[in-house]
């Protein structure tokens, strides 16, 4: 009997070749995006989870402010981990990464290769996180200064084999033995590191609670309450940092501190929260945000929703015009059971099928998804989940649901009624109908200016006047390799060659790169309330210049005038902090010195010049506090040029270098696409939405396609007598279009103030960002309009200019 | 007012080909009141549908008030049609949806009548057919005789000068019947012209001549009067 239903139903999907199609293809494009989506943010949710005690584990975030700057570090002070460990017994285990000096060159046969997967650690790193050896003891790994623990990758990469250790590595031309070759930290972790480096070899006043540098991660004995260990973070203060602040600072007790409205507060980040929660700095890797799992779940859902109602309506819609066989059918002694049967085993029918193309069609696109969202999904994560569960149980819901309408509805009727076609299908007018119309373009018409907005923002940010201008401009990675004579020879041969304009030698750039936060004061006196917190920048005469960027007040360095050393040009962020009309010739005191151990001798620098605010971290934050100081700093050799042969100008600087600094190692990037980094994760995201979006509102198409031509089904015999009357194709059209155009108008109204707030609290998130405009409400209105009209007119002319005999024979 | 010469409709599907009128040849005066009979599937629907500009004809002549309209486009043909003709069908095919006032006033809203003027024409015939008390209500709260009594009603708000009947009694019973042929019968005084299909001997006796139809082609005209 089975067997029959089958092939009936088969037969049934065939003859109507065109709506069954559209049922399909609208339901395997909505399972199909929900399988995306599900991998996506089952992928998201899985962050750090690998990691055995994942549980335990906490991050030591600060958050400061202090001397008009607002710090929310993702870093703590180097003695923290060990402090905490020693006077708190919850306290299992601690390390530390030190990652603040970015990408080192490391050699590989007679070349260098810049590695920004590196960073220092202590050797109990490997005690908390869960990174298990392929090779070697990472237990003590890392006790002994000059050793390195690498990944498979990298001794793949440097070795040619997993079977390195004991080897040796050249790292910024310094040898690292490698003691032991880890498995690849996995994808889904917060940070990735090829390379360890034994915490003893960093350069470092080592045991300073005020400067906060190294990212610190605690174990917690199970079972401790880390929001109670938290207020243990006050007494921490009390013993070791005030002692310490005491010393450059002229403070009677921490409360004077806070009072002068400044805030010092640890934190514990749980691990798992890291991912999605994070937004401090700096992170080790570009974090995620919980906001993008949510707007991605509602999307999913809302898609799968759209296609199921879709399938339901659609199989509805048709089983109206099967009233008549259902009629025959009965006559011919058909039992009600057995027409239950046939209608339910159709509709699963093809929503089986729908779920098979959909996990195909998941399967082919899988690749160039994983391109776009820089993810490496697999089928197989979600294979075994509760997803998968979800996925096998709804097509077959779906199916049944859909199903029981004609099995239940149109099985129930008198053969004779149905006969006659007499039968209302309860449908033509109902509010469930219009409910349904409203729904959809209530979520197209939110995805569409979500989109709008999203790619406004993501646009704004890449065209947005940073106060420096990053295009055409060459950075020599420098560091280390050169003394201050060869970089200045270096700066001024290049110099002479034509498309250059000007060159400065500085590693504080403004895209990712080192920083320091300095503290000065307004008066002579450093104490709490005068007390100005900024980074300092070590810069040339040439730095303004090359990078662009603008003097609003005052000059910039000069070699003219022989004081500039102790000269000081701020940004107008720092002048608003200190609340100078006029800061020119103004002093400021600073108390920390190069290499100087005594903090409390203070230095005086004279305010040269004004600088114009521009942005040196994400536009996810303000523009805080700023200084620019005259110095000799090496890292980097960056330079202005004016060609469009970029590739040619690289090959004649590189041979310069090789001139000036012969065997020393040539690495260059592009600021462009340094800045373009900062913001990749961001943009993906950004397309990825707009993806999605576009597939919702292509599946609400199919839907409103289905849902017209029922109801022009369903008033065919209408037509036919308003024709013969008189009525013209216009007045047809008009008729039927003007019932959908209203539900268009109540779910724009509907629609408007859910997508204001929506995209008002995700642009919340930057610190600049595009105003909402009313016009992105009126383009989404249009656009769904426009598509309401479209798939409208299209059912309605066709059954305006059909001839109306046929539709009165139809009686 | 309709002359037809030679008159041919041919229906193809992808195997048959049914010839449905066969150089049918015929002319009706202004004024008259003609039966057209035969068996089904000889014709009668086919060229009523012709007559009545629904459907148009293969080869052929049909002058209309003495126009060729035989290839009229769709256009031309729904404007002469809404004000020339009037349509009565066997199944009422009223609108479901609408009141009785409004499927009578339909006509003329197609017609561009100005909503004083329709108000004051379709009370005007509903009156005539006395269905008047029923004007707020819907098709199926009525009964055959009063939805057959309101399709009249439509079919001659717009006082066309043709009238086409399709089995206007097919649906009713006798009484109900002879009180729709009534209603034809002095339209018909009143000037308008009458052509209706049918396969009532007795209905067919109030016309002025019957035109017998055979596989596309008249058999036989009786006159009555």
């Amino acid at each position: 009997m089975l067997k029959n239903y089958l092939k009936v139903a088969f037969r049934n999907l065939w003859r109507n070749k065109i709506f069954s199609s559209i049922n399909i293809i609208g339901l395997a494009t909505g399972i199909c995006c929900f399988i995306l989506i599900a991998l996506y943010v089952t992928d998201e949710l899985s962050y750090d989870r690998f990691n055995v005690n994942a549980e335990n584990i906490y991050r030591v975030d600060a958050d400061i402010n202090f001397g008009g700057n607002a710090l929310k570090l993702a870093v703590s002070s180097d003695p923290m981990g060990a402090t905490l460990k020693k006077d708190y017994p919850q306290v299992q285990e601690y390390t530390r990464i030190y990652a603040s000096e970015g990408s080192k060159l490391i050699k590989k046969g007679n070349e260098y290769i810049d590695e920004d997967k590196i960073a220092y650690a202590d050797s109990t790193l490997f005690n908390v996180f869960t990174l298990p050896a392929l090779e070697g003891d990472t237990k003590t790994a890392l006790n002994e200064p000059n050793t390195i623990v690498i990944s498979e990758t990298a001794a793949k990469k440097y070795f040619g084999t997993i079977h390195a250790t004991g080897k040796t590595l050249e790292v910024e031309m310094k040898p690292y033995k490698v003691t032991a070759v880890i498995k690849d930290i996995p994808h889904n972790s917060h940070f990735h590191f090829d390379f360890l480096l034994s915490m003893k070899n960093v350069a470092y006043g080592f045991g300073n609670f005020l400067s906060h540098n190294f990212h610190t991660y605690i174990l917690l004995k199970p079972g401790t309450d880390y929001k109670v260990f938290e207020k243990n973070f006050d007494q921490v203060i009390e013993k070791y940092i005030f002692p310490q602040a005491k010393q450059f600072m002229q403070i009677a007790s921490m409360d004077e501190f806070r009072s002068a409205g400044n805030k010092l507060e640890y934190h514990l980040m749980p691990l798992l929260d890291i991912h999605l929660h994070s937004a401090r700095w700096p992170e080790l890797d570009t974090n995620s945000n919980i906001q993008y799992v949510y707007i991605f779940s509602a999307v999913a859902l809302f898609i799968l929703l759209i296609a199921c109602i879709n399938f339901m309506n659609l199989s509805t819609a048709r089983s109206a015009s099967r009233a008549k066989e259902v009629g025959i059918r009965k006559v011919l002694g058909t039992e009600r059971k057995n027409l239950i049967r046939q209608f339910l085993t159709e509709s699963t029918v093809m929503a089986v099928i729908s779920l098979f193309i959909a996990v195909m069609a998941a399967w082919l696109v899988l690749p160039l998804f994983n391109n776009i969202s820089a993810k490496s999904l697999s089928l197989g994560s979600i294979l075994n989940g509760p997803v998968m569960l979800l996925l096998i149980a709804l097509p077959v819901f779906v199916g049944l649901v859909a199903g029981s309408y004609p099995a239940f509805f149109l099985s129930g009727f008198k053969p004779i009624v149905v006969l006659k076609g007499k039968i209302n299908t309860g449908f033509k007018k109902s509010s469930l109908r219009s409910a349904l119309v409203v729904f959809q373009f209530f979520t197209s018409i939110v995805l569409i200016i979500g989109t709008v907005v999203i790619y406004k923002q993501l646009n704004y940010i890449q065209t947005t006047n940073l106060g420096f201008n990053r295009d055409q401009v060459l950075i020599i990675n420098a560091a280390g390799a050169l003394n201050n004579e060869n970089s200045d020879a270096f700066k001024n041969e290049v110099l002479k060659m034509p498309g250059i304009i000007s060159g400065t030698i500085s590693s504080y750039l403004p895209v990712a790169s080192s920083r320091t936060d300095n503290t000065y004061s307004k008066d002579a006196v450093m104490d709490a309330k005068n007390a100005l917190s900024m980074q300092t920048w070590v810069v040339d005469y040439d730095y303004i210049k090359t990078m662009g960027m603008q003097i609003v007040k005052g000059r910039n360095f000069s070699k003219d005038f022989g004081t500039d050393s102790s000269g000081i040009i701020l940004n107008e962020a720092a002048v608003k902090v200190l609340g100078y009309v006029d800061p020119i010739g103004k002093k400021i005191y600073s108390s920390f010195q190069d290499g100087s151990n005594n903090p409390l001798s203070l230095k005086t620098y004279t305010i040269v010049g004004v600088v114009k605010d521009f942005h040196y971290e994400s536009l996810r934050q303000n523009i805080y506090p700023l200084s620019l100081r005259l110095g000799h700093n090496s890292g980097n050799v960056s330079f202005k040029v004016s060609t469009k042969n970029l590739q040619e100008l690289v090959k004649i600087v590189e041979a310069k270098w090789k001139i000036i600094a012969p065997g020393m190692p040539f690495s260059y990037r592009f600021m462009d696409e340094a800045f373009d980094n900062i913001y990749r994760a961001e943009g993906r995201i950004g397309k990825v939405a707009v993806i999605f979006s576009m597939l919702a509102i292509l599946i609400a198409c199919l839907g409103l396609f289905g849902l017209v031509t029922y109801m022009t089904e369903q008033r065919t015999k209408e037509i036919g007598v308003r024709k013969v009357l008189g009525a013209s194709v216009p007045n047809l059209v008009v008729m039927l279009s003007k019932d959908f155009l209203k539900l268009v108008f109540i779910a724009a109204v509907i629609a408007f103030p859910v997508a204001w707030w929506a995209m008002r609290s995700w642009l919340q998130d930057f610190a600049y960002r595009i105003s909402i405009e009313w016009w992105f409400f009126l383009l989404a209105a249009t656009i769904a309009l426009v598509i309401a009209l479209a798939t409208v007119c299209f059912k309605a002319i066709k059954a305006a200019m059909a001839n109306p005999v046929q539709s009165l024979r139809t009686e | 007012m309709i002359k037809i010469t030679e008159l041919e409709k041919i229906y193809r599907t992808e195997e048959v080909e049914t010839v449905a009128l066969n150089k049918l040849s015929f002319e009706v005066r202004d004024g008259e009141f003609v039966a057209v009979m035969g068996p089904s599937g000889c014709g009668k629907s086919t060229l009523l549908n012709i007559l009545g500009l629904l459907d148009d004809p293969d080869a052929g002549s049909f002058l209309f008030n003495g126009i060729e309209v035989a290839h009229f486009n769709e256009r031309k043909r729904a404007d002469l049609r809404k004000h020339n003709i009037g349509f009565v069908f066997q199944s009422f095919n009223l609108i479901d949806e609408l009141t009785v006032f409004e499927n009578v006033e339909l006509p003329l809203i197609y017609t561009g009548v100005k909503s004083a003027e329709r108000k004051k024409r379709v009370e005007a015939v509903l009156d005539k057919v006395q269905i008047m008390h029923r004007r707020n209500h819907y098709p199926q709260q009525l009964s055959g005789g009063q939805q057959q009594r309101v399709a009249v009603a439509r079919a001659v708000v717009n006082n066309p000068k043709l009238i086409l009947a399709d089995e206007p009694t097919g649906n009713l019973d006798s009484s109900n019947g002879n009180e729709v042929m009534q209603m034809l019968t002095d339209l018909n005084e009143q000037g308008t012209t009458i052509i209706m299909v049918t396969h009532s001997e007795h209905d067919s006796r109030y016309s002025h001549r019957i035109i017998r139809m055979l596989d596309g082609q008249t058999v036989t005209e009786n006159i009555l009067v």
